[in-house]
């Protein structure tokens, strides 16, 4: 069987699986499982204001999907975007908090520049201890997620509080010339462009440039990649900070656009989703697009679900780790055929 | 004088072991897991679940014990699915523990809810307060529950059995070698699966220890990165069950002190102090990392799924 064949038989036994899981699933929580799929189909796409919303969603999403592809071309894997966001909306906000009067023109890159330096620093220690120290990148990424959430929580209950907040742990409100700019009248926002040109050029950079050719040859055999002079450290570096410097921008674009203030919750486990889309597209920039547009669709389908049909919406987590596993166990099985079979 | 100061000793280790007593078992669990070669990140959600059942069925019956026995029963099915993607289908490990933790994120806080605002009361201490002005040994005595004592007699069981027994010694092959563990005649997939359950079993029974015993709540995502705590706090002890307890003692003893530091009238946010067990352990995973090849100690198979070396 030709690759390609196996790859399409792959994801349609995975979607097959997935689909019976998430019947169970509304069976076992008495929704009728037909009307709900097709409701968060039509919640999710069925008109103009459902889609726009749907890739509101889907932005976070694709940058933090990048951010953890990046790192997997080098064979690293890392769970760190939600922490980058996080950190990346931190420092992205302290700009603002320190020049809130400052023209657009300026204020506006600058944000935009630390949020992504946030991010980058974040992933960047994470990839220093990985090439420098050998510490495995997944646990230093997980760990790190839950420093950057308690950051940002120390700056807005503590020093940034907005004292017109009325005691809502929220920093001051966003000056017109901090918000990044939306799109044709929607909540869209210039994050979703920043995600898709940059899921273009890292698919030429790592398909037809030397880079691409030192990653897969580090990724394949260290040892071959380090007498052909690649270098393993600086490797390891730049991907993850470029990977952290997409989750940054993520997270101050949503801090700016979405939410118009640094407050708690400013990302629902995007990261998380970020990753289930890393490996749902397989590790391919390109795919990640469309299936960060689907996932996004599922959450939005679940906000929707919450306030129409009384279903909370961490249904839609639930939803995420049933396809996770049906995508998991199919591609699990097709890789053991493959190299049975060769 | 020098009772006072025995009796504050003692409510110091008191403090310390009750507040390690989750993260022992868990860090326990995983890592008689990792020695068979198998990573399970999925341990974070199954102390989720752990926590959320548990709690809800002590809640329902008015029995501590029933629940966490319930929650160690949820984390070994929410285990099972770990056990069905690696060892069933083949799956990489990492994705298959990130896709555990966000089902057992989804589903404890979708079910969790009703459990929200619940009462337990939690286990009774191992002695009654009569023994309070005992020194040292009466505030333990009295501020500790038997679930302490028996996460002590079970890290102690772990170590005396993975090295001195037939089946430790066959759970031992199986980390090492794959291969030469089928050779020998021992099923490895069979004790690969064994394993990721006792992780599950012992990491639910955490998970119900935390809420039904320790905060005596039910919160979302209340275990707020414990198994990946643990995860990086098997890394420092080396897979061996023997140094899985002064390492948690020694982390639980950091913990212990900055809250009695904070109570001493240091002011500082509590963000900040709730970012310590992470900075601790990442610091103490770091510092063994460099000597990762002078100390040794990591099963051979786990170099595959993430012990890459140089």
């Amino acid at each position: 069987m030709s690759a390609g064949r196996l790859g399409f038989l792959m994801a349609c036994g995975g979607a097959a699986v997935f689909l019976c899981l998430a019947i169970v699933f509304l069976l076992a929580i008495g929704r009728p499982p037909l009307t709900t799929l097709a409701q968060m189909a039509l919640y999710g796409f069925g008109d103009s204001y459902s889609f726009s919303e749907s890739l509101v969603k889907a932005t976070p999403i694709l940058l933090c999907a990048l951010a953890v592809i990046l790192p997997a071309r080098l064979g690293l894997i890392t769970v760190g975007g939600e922490g980058q966001l996080y950190f990346g909306a931190l420092t992205g906000t302290a700009v603002v908090v320190a020049f809130p009067d400052g023209p657009a023109i300026l204020l506006l890159p600058a944000m935009l520049v630390a949020g992504a330096a946030g991010g980058a620093i974040w992933s960047g220690v994470a990839g220093l201890l990985r090439a420098r120290c050998n510490v495995n990148e997944t646990i230093s990424t997980l760990l790190m997620n839950y420093i950057a959430v308690l950051l940002v929580n120390y700056f807005i209950y503590g020093p940034w509080k907005d004292p017109e907040s009325l005691g809502w742990p929220a920093t001051i409100p966003f000056p017109a010339a901090a918000i990044v700019p939306t799109l044709f009248g929607t909540r869209v926002h210039l994050g979703l462009i920043a995600g898709v040109v940059a899921a273009v050029i890292l698919h030429v950079g790592v398909t037809r440039t030397r880079w691409g050719i030192a990653l897969s040859v580090l990724s394949g055999n260290r040892k071959v990649g380090v007498m052909a002079g690649f270098s393993f450290v600086s490797q390891t570096m730049l991907v993850m900070a470029i990977g952290g410097m997409l989750a940054g921008l993520a997270g101050i674009c949503e801090t700016s656009a979405i939410q118009g203030r640094l407050q708690a919750g400013i990302s629902t486990g995007y990261g998380l989703t970020g990753f289930l889309v890393a490996w749902l597209s397989g590790q391919h920039f390109l795919r990640a697009v469309p299936i960060a547009i689907l996932i996004g669709g599922l959450i939005a389908a679940g906000d929707a679900l919450q306030l129409y049909s009384k279903i909370p919406s961490d249904s839609a987590t639930i939803l995420q780790g049933l396809l996770f596993v049906a995508a998991l166990g199919a591609s699990g099985l097709a890789g053991r055929w493959s190299a049975r079979h060769g | 004088m020098d009772s006072q100061v025995y009796i504050t000793a003692g409510s110091w280790v008191a403090a310390m072991l009750r507040s390690s007593t989750p993260l022992m078992m868990v860090t326990l669990g995983e890592t008689l897991t990792q020695r068979v070669g198998i990573v399970n990140l999925g341990i974070e959600g199954q102390m989720l679940c752990g926590a959320c059942v548990g709690f809800a069925a002590a809640a329902q019956t008015g029995s501590p014990e029933l629940g966490l026995v319930a929650g160690a029963f949820a984390g070994v099915s929410l285990s099972l699915v770990h056990a069905v993607l690696c060892l069933g289908c083949s799956a990489n490990q990492i994705g298959s523990g990130i896709a555990v933790w966000t089902l057992g994120l989804g589903l404890t806080s979708y079910f969790g809810r009703a459990a929200i605002g619940g009462k337990v009361s939690g286990l009774a201490s191992i002695a009654g307060p009569d023994f309070a002005n005992v020194p040292f040994v009466g505030p333990i005595l009295t501020q500790l529950t038997p679930v302490a004592p028996l996460a002590i007699a079970l890290v102690l069981f772990a170590g005396f059995w993975l090295y001195r027994t037939r089946t430790g010694l066959n759970w031992r092959v199986v980390g090492e070698s794959f291969d030469a563990s089928r050779a020998l005649g021992i099923r490895p997939l069979l004790v690969q699966a064994q394993a990721i359950v006792v992780g599950g079993l012992l990491s639910g029974f955490a998970g119900a220890i935390l809420s039904v015993d320790y905060t005596q709540t039910w919160a979302n995502e209340m275990t707020k990165g414990r198994g990946f705590v643990a995860v990086g706090l098997v890394i420092v002890a080396r897979w061996n069950p023997n140094l899985v307890l002064p390492v948690v003692l020694l982390f639980g003893l950091s913990e212990a002190a900055t809250l009695r530091l904070q109570a001493a009238g240091l002011t500082v946010s509590p963000y900040l102090i709730g970012c310590l067990p992470y900075v601790v352990c990442l610091m103490c995973v770091v510092i063994v990392s460099l000597r990762e090849d002078r100390i040794g100690g990591m099963p051979a198979e786990l170099a595959s799924v993430f012990g890459r070396r140089h």
